[in-house]
């Protein structure tokens, strides 16, 4: 690998990509992100390796191992190129027929295409799924495009385009102004303006600075960044170059949770790939800048996201908040003038670059500029990741897009910005979602999981799982925090289990309002959230669980199983499956539980063909 | 048996002036251990005994001298064991010293250095942990301080497999806390905990993003998703199905070994 010298080396570098590129050439691209590798893409992608050597067309057509293409539902998903047909739920026995079918032939098959669930049609082309159509991929539209461990790829797309823009035709000031005039708020979560961060970490007194990449995204229900940073880093890195650039930072940190193996890999080598083509390193592209960057993987503590705590980590110690009358800009990672963005908002960069803060402009909401990644999750048809405008409506994200709700199911309510966030109910769906409009409901963006549940989730105990999770997380340095969530846990395991009063709510709310003012970090200011909105929209749930009924029969002290006698065929599957016996009746005959002896694990419920198995509240039994 | 008489019996048999100058060349001359020249002896005894000369003194002298032999190579396995763990601890230690090298003995990387440790061992052996203390110089207390914050790493063996079930949130509202029941039921331990064969690690995770997949169990680096509570027993029985096929090819491979057969045959 040559060192690139000089911006006109990376336009060489470019051109010779692209003319070595044969746009006829057919190039099967299989999407290798986290969700298709748990479906078996790899098996995919060596099927087809062995099939083109039978069928005698090795070396005639690429394979190309792509980053996540976001519809995950559907995964192991192959893409053929240039046709752009995109197969959905692929198996290994279809991979002759495409081979034999689609490649030689130019026949698509229907069977591996996308069938709309309004029109019943097939959709052949990728862009014009539905899922795809109704979204505005910018961030996240290369990482299907690019083999996510190819530097040329990236180039040959137009990547470091905006570093050689930056280095070349701007001054850091410029960049710098840009990206203030574009208003790019923190995607992490906050939302605070990038620009003004990084203008006050270049002015702050102190050598040397530091700019770090925060992907230690530890949100239960979201993984933007890790399919971005597993997909395509160097988009990740070029932003991150530039921001040290306008900053004067010549050190980096790239902070990955270690549960996140792929990303850690997959970073690891674009940081090689980009040393050695001299994009990062002494004098890049002959600027005169120098900049490194080094890798750290978390070990796992959720609170470890937030910044002062991430430094800290960073620093070898443990990853605790710390006040924060200074910010980090000032003295942050070893005391020194610190810039922490997240992964998106890194990526954001290089466009605004390229195209203009105008253009970037021209995408969002008044406040709220450009695009967001959602991680659409739980109970959605279209599960994956979405890219839309901000200021696009809920009832947009999840119907149109995420194309509503699994097995006629009503929906119920929609959870966003994770632990910190809120309950969002069927009324405000028509809300913009933006920065500031989320908040105003009592949630908030977070870093961007949206989490849909239908009407078999009972709120209570969502609310009661996300304090579950937090008073785990919690460091303990802060005593609202440590022990207030402790209480506030406690209360919801005596409202689940039926066993509390109204006196209980009260206190409830009441703790609520402490720990949301006091701690030192947003893991406990914003750890009330769930509990707060969900007894604002769903009051009446926690009123039911009080009289001793869990309306969406999901808490286990309050309900049991029963098996109807009329549609019990007696197969005996329920018998079979049930783990502590607690099943009984003869063969063809009506079978019974004792209730005694069932643990309410489901099983029964799940395994019937005949929905004989139901939940009934326990009051009714009595 | 006692010292002294050892010089006049060998094994316990009594010896006359001439065997046992035998005995004393056999031994400097030849590189066979006292085991093997008494398993030399064992053989031709039974040899003979097997000629149908057992009178009763034989057989007893015959007993003793198995049962010696027994000993002594019991005796010799237990050294070498010592000498091997000693061995493997030594060269813990060196391993651990390349990946403190690795980071140039960077104070600042020891959460990478754990992290490390931690992946090539499944856990962080306390003598580990010490050498780290004495390498990077930092107090113990604070290495177990980082050791314990942090969820990556444990202070305790773990299983030969890592059963993680997903409780994210997207995974909770589809079912994972079932999975979670339905993977304690099978391996009779609760979440945290190693099964007491040391075979199955019992963990629940926030979320590791797959959550398209909802609910996921994760065994190793192989991801179940789309499970229900049903499907996980088998997942798991798999797993230990597999290993037993592996330890049963591994007792094929070994060669019975001459000594094993003798010292069980009596």
């Amino acid at each position: 690998m040559k060192k690139l010298q000089s911006a006109s080396d990376v336009e060489k570098l470019r051109k010779e990509l692209l003319r070595k590129q044969d746009s006829s050439k057919s190039c099967i691209s299989v999407c290798s992100g986290t969700g298709c590798h748990a479906y078996g893409c790899e098996k995919v992608v060596s099927a087809f390796e062995n099939e083109l050597k039978k069928q005698k067309l090795e070396g005639k057509v690429e394979i190309k191992r792509t980053g996540c293409h976001g519809f995950c539902e559907k995964g192991p998903i192959v893409v053929i190129y240039p046709e752009e047909i995109c197969y959905l739920q692929v198996k290994i026995e279809d991979i002759p027929d495409i081979v034999s079918q689609t490649i030689k032939a130019g026949k698509t098959i229907d069977r591996l295409l996308y069938t709309d669930l309004k029109t019943g049609k097939k959709v052949v082309h990728e862009s014009e799924i539905p899922f795809y159509k109704n979204q505005t991929r910018l961030i996240f539209g290369n990482n299907r495009k690019i083999e996510s461990k190819s530097i040329d790829d990236y180039i040959a797309l137009g990547g470091y385009n905006a570093l050689v823009k930056a280095f070349s035709e701007i001054t850091p000031e410029k960049v710098l102004e840009e990206i203030k005039k574009a208003n790019l708020r923190g995607r992490g979560g906050g939302g605070f303006p990038a620009g003004i961060k990084w203008e006050s970490v270049r002015n702050a007194p102190g050598e040397p600075k530091y700019v770090i990449v925060n992907c230690d995204e530890g949100d239960p229900g979201a993984y933007m960044d890790r399919s971005l940073m597993e997909g395509n880093p160097h988009s990740v890195i070029e932003g991150l170059i530039i921001g040290a650039y306008a900053i004067g930072s010549h050190e980096g940190y790239i902070y990955v949770r270690q549960e996140y193996p792929l990303a850690v890999e997959n970073t690891e080598l674009a940081i090689k790939q980009a040393e050695e083509y001299g994009l990062l390193g002494k004098d890049i592209l002959g600027s005169g800048f120098d900049f490194t960057i080094k890798i750290h993987r978390g070990a796992g503590a959720f609170v470890s996201g937030e910044s002062s705590a991430l430094m800290s980590a960073i620093e070898g110690k443990v990853g605790e908040p710390r006040p924060k009358y200074i910010h980090t800009s000032e003295k942050g990672l070893w005391d020194k003038p610190t810039c922490l963005n997240n992964v998106e908002t890194w990526a954001n960069v290089p466009f605004i670059i390229n195209k203009g803060a105008d253009w970037f402009g021209n995408m969002g909401t008044d406040n709220s500029k450009g695009t967001k990644i959602f991680s659409l999750v739980g109970n959605v048809n279209n599960t994956g990741l979405v890219e839309v405008p901000m200021g696009i409506t809920l009832r947009e994200i999840i119907y149109d897009i995420g194309g509503g709700i699994p097995n006629g199911k009503k929906f119920k309510a929609v959870q966003t910005g994770g632990p910190s966030g809120g309950c969002i109910p069927e009324i405000q769906l028509d809300l913009p979602v933006d920065f500031d409009e989320l908040n105003k409901v009592g949630s908030m963006m977070g870093s961007g999981g949206m989490i849909v549940m239908d009407e078999d989730t009972c709120m209570v105990d969502i609310a009661r799982y996300f304090v579950k999770f937090l008073s785990e997380e919690s460091c303990g340095k802060c005593t609202p925090c440590r022990e207030g969530l402790r209480h506030m846990l406690r209360i919801l395991d005596d409202i689940t289990a039926g066993k509390a009063t109204e006196k209980d709510i009260k206190l409830l709310e009441e703790i609520s309002e402490v720990v949301k003012e006091a701690p030192l970090c947003a893991l406990g200011t914003t750890a009330p959230n769930p509990v707060l909105s969900t007894l604002k929209y769903f009051r009446d749930e926690y009123e039911a669980h009080l009289q001793g009924e869990c309306p969406a029969k999901v808490c286990k002290e309050l309900i049991q199983y029963r098996i109807d006698p009329e549609k019990c065929k007696g197969c005996g599957l329920c018998l079979k499956k049930c783990p502590t016996g607690a099943i009984s009746g003869e063969k063809k005959g009506v079978h019974t539980i004792d209730v005694e002896k069932c643990i309410k694990c489901g099983a029964c419920f799940e395994v019937c063909n005949f929905d004989a198995v139901s939940k009934i509240s326990s009051k009714e039994r009595k | 048996m006692k010292k002294e008489k050892t010089k006049s019996h060998f094994v316990g048999v009594r010896l006359t002036e001439e065997q046992k100058k035998a005995l004393s060349k056999l031994e400097k001359t030849s590189d066979l251990s006292k085991t093997d020249i008494l398993l030399r002896g064992l053989e031709l005894l039974s040899e003979y005994y097997s000629l149908g000369l057992d009178r009763p003194p034989l057989n007893v002298e015959l007993k003793k001298l198995e049962e010696e032999a027994m000993h002594h190579f019991q005796e010799l396995k237990r050294i070498k064991r010592r000498e091997e763990s000693v061995r493997e601890m030594v060269q813990e230690l060196r391993d651990i010293d390349k990946i403190i090298d690795e980071y140039n003995g960077d104070k600042s990387a020891l959460i990478q250095i754990l992290l490390k440790i931690q992946a090539k061992n499944h856990w962080l052996p306390k003598p580990a942990l010490m050498w780290v203390s004495e390498r990077l110089d930092i107090p113990m207390s604070q290495i177990l301080n980082v050791a314990t914050f942090y969820k990556a790493f444990s202070l305790d063996p773990q299983g030969e497999h890592l059963v993680r079930v997903c409780l994210g949130t997207a995974c909770h509202v589809r079912g994972g806390p079932k999975i979670l029941d339905a993977a304690e039921q099978f391996l009779g331990v609760e979440s945290g905990e190693t099964t007491s064969d040391l075979k199955f690690t019992l963990e629940s995770v926030n979320c590791i993003g797959c959550c398209a997949l909802g609910p996921v169990m994760v065994v190793d680096d192989e991801y179940h998703g789309k499970l229900d509570s049903s499907k996980v027993g088998e997942i798991l029985s798999n797993y230990r199905m597999k290993d037993m096929d592996r330890s049963e090819d591994k007792r094929k491979a070994l060669p019975i070994r001459h000594e094993m057969r003798r010292g069980q045959s009596g």
